[in-house]
C-alpha cells in the first residue's frame, strides 16, 4: 500500500510558483476577510465612530480603524428589542431540519439507485435532478398558490418542506456517487456475517461520511442564507435571519450598527459548522479494502 | 455442521451460463474442494451457497433443506471472500468482531474468539490497525480470521491463502486444514491450485468453463482422471500427451507412436473396449511414471535429445525433445545428461493413460 506522503523535487519553476502562490494567496486573503473584518469591527462600534474612516491614501490614518471604544448595544438591541433570538432559531430550524430530512431520505434514495438494477433506472435518475433545472423564481408562484392552499404558508414546517424540496434532488446527487465508491463486497461481507439488507447500509454510511458532510453544508448553508423562500413561504410566521436583517433597512432609517451586529450573528454559525464538519471531510476511507 | 447438495445448479448472467447443471453433494463435516482454472465459475459457485447471488436454475440444500430464497443471515454460513472484503472504516480488532456483534454475543466472549483466532494467523500485533495499513497476506488472514470466530453451519473459503507467500501458505494449509476437522464444520474451499486442493480436500470438484468435470477424492482425480482436460489440469509438473495410434499385432495391440511401441496389458485392452485398432488415442503419462537413461535399457525406450534440465532441489525435471513433441521426465538430480544429448526415456506400463482423441474421455 502506497503511502500518502508526497515527494517533492525542486526546481526553478516549483519555487518560481511557490512565490507566486505565496503573493496570489496573500492578496486573496485580504480581498475576503477584509470586509467580513469590517463588518466584525462596526458591529462593536457607535454610529459616529463606525462612520470615521481615513482619506483615501492616507495609510498613516489607518489607526482611526481601531479607536473607538467597544459597545455591545447593538447586540443588545438584536436580541432583546427585536426578538432576533427567535429569528436565529428559526433559522436553525428551518436549515438544520430540512438538511436532517433530506440526508435521511437522500442517503436512503441514493443507496437504492447505486445498489439496485431496475428499468428507468437512469430516467428516473435524470428526472430527479430535472427538478432543479428551472430557476426558483419561476416556480415561485405555483410554489406559492400550493403552499397557500395547504396552510403552510409563514410556517416553519412549510419553509423546512420548501427546503427539502430543492435541497433532496442534490442530496441523490451527491451521494449517490459516494455509494457507486463503496464496494458491494463490503454490504456482501455485512450480510454473510448476519446483518440484515439495511443493516449493512447502515454499516457503510461512514463510508460514505465524507459526502454527507459535504451535503449537510450545502444544504444548510443554502437554507440559512436564503432569502426567496424566507420571505415568502416563511413570511409572517417564520421569518428567518436574512429576512429580519432587511427589515432593519428602513425607509427613514438605516440602522447600520444592529445590521452588521445582525451579519455578524449570522456569520458566526456557519463558520463554526465549517470548523465542526471538516475532519468529517476526508475522503480515501475505502482505500484499501478490496482487492480491486 | 450441514451437509450440502447441488441439485442441477445453473448460473446465467444474461445469456452466459457461468455454472452448468452443477450436481454435488458434500457430506457433513467433510472438506470440498473447488478446483478449475480462472473464470470456470468457482466464485459463482460460492456466492451462490453464501446468498449473494440468485441461483438461476436448480437448488441448494443444506441437511435437505432447500435454501435457494434465504437471506445470507440466515444461512449460517462464513465466508472469506476472494477481494477479502474487509470493512476500511473498522480496525482489525472490530473487522474480526463483526460477525460475533452482530449475532449479539456479548463483549468479554467476542475478546477472547477474536483473540484465539488472530493468535491462530499470527496477527496478534495487527489488532490495532486499519486494513489500509496490511499487506495484501496480511489481509487475507484477517479475512480468515473473520470467517472463522464463529461457529457456522458452513465455511465458504474463496482462494483463502492465494496472496501469502509460499512458507506461510503451506502453514496455512495445515492450520486450515486442522482447524477443519477438529472443529468438523463443513467446508466448501475454492482454489485454482491444485496443490491446495490435493493436500486439503475430503473430495475435489473439478471445474472447467461451468462444467463439474469430475468429483472424486484427490487420490481418484490424480490416479483415475475422467478425462484429458482433468488430467492435464492435475498434477505439477502436468502430464504429458502424444498422440499415438492402436495398432494390431498378431492379436496383441500395440500402442505406437513413431518414436516407439508399447504393448497393452490385458486389462488395458479390455479398458478400450473394443476402440479396435488403428484407433488414434492420446496417451497421456506423469512425469514420474517416466524413467530417463543416457544409455539405451534393455526394454523398448523412446529415444530423444535432452533440452533442458531443472533442477527443483529433491528431484529434477529433464524436459526431452522427441520428433514431433517434447515431454518432461521426473528423475534424480543426479541425473548428469547435458542439453543435446541423447537419451532413452522407458514408461512405467502400469502408469499411463488413454484417451479418446477426439472426445478427451478417458479409457482408463
Ligand atoms: N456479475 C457478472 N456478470 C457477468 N458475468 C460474470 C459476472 N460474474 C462473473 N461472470 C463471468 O462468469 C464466469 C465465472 O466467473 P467466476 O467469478 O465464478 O470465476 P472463478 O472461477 O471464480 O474465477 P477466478 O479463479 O478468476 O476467481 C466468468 O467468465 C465471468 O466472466
Ligand atoms: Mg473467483
Amino acid at each position: 500500500m502506497a503511502s500518502r506522503d508526497v515527494v517533492r523535487y525542486e526546481t526553478p519553476l516549483t519555487r518560481g510558483f511557490r512565490w507566486f502562490s505565496a503573493v496570489f494567496i496573500a492578496l486573496y486573503l485580504v480581498w475576503t476577510l477584509l470586509p467580513i473584518f469590517v463588518m466584525f469591527v462596526s458591529s462593536f462600534k457607535d454610529l459616529l465612530e463606525a462612520f470615521k474612516i481615513p482619506a483615501v491614501g492616507d495609510w498613516s490614518g489607518i489607526g482611526v480603524f481601531f479607536d473607538f471604544t467597544p459597545t455591545l448595544k447593538h447586540y443588545r438591541d438584536l436580541f432583546l428589542n427585536l426578538d432576533f433570538s427567535r429569528y436565529m432559531a428559526n433559522s436553525l430550524v428551518a436549515a438544520g431540519g430540512s438538511a436532517v430530512i433530506s440526508v435521511i431520505l437522500g442517503s436512503m434514495a441514493a443507496y437504492s439507485l447505486s445498489r439496485i438494477d431496475f428499468k428507468g433506472k437512469s430516467d428516473l435518475f435524470f428526472w430527479i435532478i430535472s427538478t432543479r433545472m428551472a430557476p426558483v423564481v419561476a416556480v415561485m408562484v405555483p410554489l406559492y398558490a400550493i403552499f397557500r392552499s395547504l396552510d403552510l404558508v409563514g410556517t416553519l414546517p412549510g419553509l423546512i418542506l420548501a427546503y427539502t424540496t430543492f435541497n433532496l434532488p442534490f442530496a441523490i446527487w451527491i451521494l449517490k456517487g459516494f455509494f457507486d465508491n463503496v464496494p458491494y463486497a463490503i454490504e456482501e461481507a455485512q450480510m454473510v456475517d448476519g446483518a440484515t439488507r439495511f443493516q449493512a447500509f447502515m454499516a457503510i454510511l461512514p463510508l460514505v461520511a465524507p459526502g454527507i458532510g459535504a451535503f449537510i453544508v450545502l444544504c444548510i448553508l443554502f437554507a440559512w442564507n436564503d432569502f426567496l423562500f424566507a420571505a415568502i413561504i416563511g413570511s409572517g410566521g417564520a421569518k428567518t435571519l436574512p429576512v429580519a436583517t432587511r427589515e432593519l433597512v428602513q425607509p427613514q432609517n438605516i440602522q447600520w450598527g444592529s445590521i452588521m451586529a445582525a451579519g455578524v450573528v449570522t456569520t458566526l454559525p456557519m463558520m463554526l459548522l465549517g470548523l465542526v464538519i471538516r475532519r468529517y471531510l476526508v475522503t480515501g476511507l475505502t482505500m484499501g479494502a478490496v482487492k480491486e | 455442521m450441514a451437509r450440502v447438495t447441488f441439485r442441477n445448479v445453473w448460473k446465467k448472467y444474461g445469456e452466459f451460463a457461468a455454472v452448468k447443471d452443477l450436481n454435488i453433494d458434500c457430506p457433513d463435516g467433510s472438506f470440498l474442494s473447488i478446483l478449475g482454472p480462472s473464470g470456470c465459475g468457482k466464485s459463482s459457485t460460492m456466492r451462490m451457497v453464501a446468498g449473494l447471488e440468485h441461483i438461476s436454475a436448480g437448488d441448494i440444500l443444506f441437511d435437505d433443506r432447500r435454501i435457494n430464497d434465504l437471506a445470507p443471515k440466515d444461512r449460517d454460513v462464513a465466508m472469506v471472500f476472494e477481494n477479502y472484503a474487509l470493512y476500511p472504516h473498522k480496525s482489525v480488532f472490530e473487522n474480526m468482531a463483526n460477525p460475533l456483534k452482530l449475532r449479539g454475543q456479548e463483549g468479554a466472549r467476542i475478546k477472547d474468539r477474536v483473540t484465539q483466532a488472530a493468535k491462530l494467523l499470527e496477527i496478534g500485533h495487527l489488532l490495532e490497525r486499519r486494513p489500509q495499513e496490511l499487506s495484501g497476506g496480511q489481509k487475507q488472514r484477517v479475512a480468515i480470521g473473520r470467517a472463522i470466530v464463529r461457529e457456522p453451519k458452513l465455511f465458504l473459503f474463496d482462494e483463502p491463502i492465494a496472496h501469502l507467500d509460499a512458507k506461510l501458505r503451506a502453514h496455512m494449509r495445515g492450520e486450515i486444514k486442522h482447524m477443519q476437522r477438529t472443529l468438523g464444520t463443513t467446508m466448501v474451499y475454492v482454489t485454482h491450485d491444485q496443490l491446495e486442493a490435493m493436500s486439503m480436500a475430503d473430495q475435489i470438484a473439478v471445474m472447467h468453463e461451468g462444467e463439474l468435470q469430475q468429483l472424486g477424492s484427490p487420490r481418484e482425480v490424480y490416479n483415475k482422471p475422467v478425462n484429458a482436460w482433468v488430467a492435464g489440469f492435475v498434477g505439477e509438473p502436468a502430464m504429458n500427451f502424444l498422440t499415438c495410434e492402436i495398432t494390431n499385432a498378431g492379436g496383441k495391440l500395440m500402442l505406437t507412436h513413431p518414436d516407439f511401441a508399447l504393448a497393452l496389458k490385458p486389462e488395458q485392452m479390455k479398458c478400450l473396449n473394443g476402440a479396435g485398432t488403428a484407433a488414434t488415442v492420446r496417451m497421456g503419462v506423469r512425469p514420474d511414471a517416466l524413467a530417463i537413461s543416457m544409455t539405451r535399457p534393455a526394454e523398448p525406450a523412446i529415444t530423444g535429445k535432452v533440452f533442458v534440465n531443472e533442477l527443483l532441489g529433491g528431484d529434477m525435471i529433464v524436459e526431452v525433445e522427441l520428433a514431433d513433441a517434447r515431454i518432461r521426465v521426473k528423475t534424480a538430480p543426479e541425473f548428469a545428461g547435458a542439453p543435446g544429448e541423447a537419451c532413452y526415456v522407458t514408461v512405467n506400463r502400469d502408469k499411463w493413460h488413454a484417451f479418446d482423441a477426439v472426445t478427451g474421455k478417458a479409457f482408463f
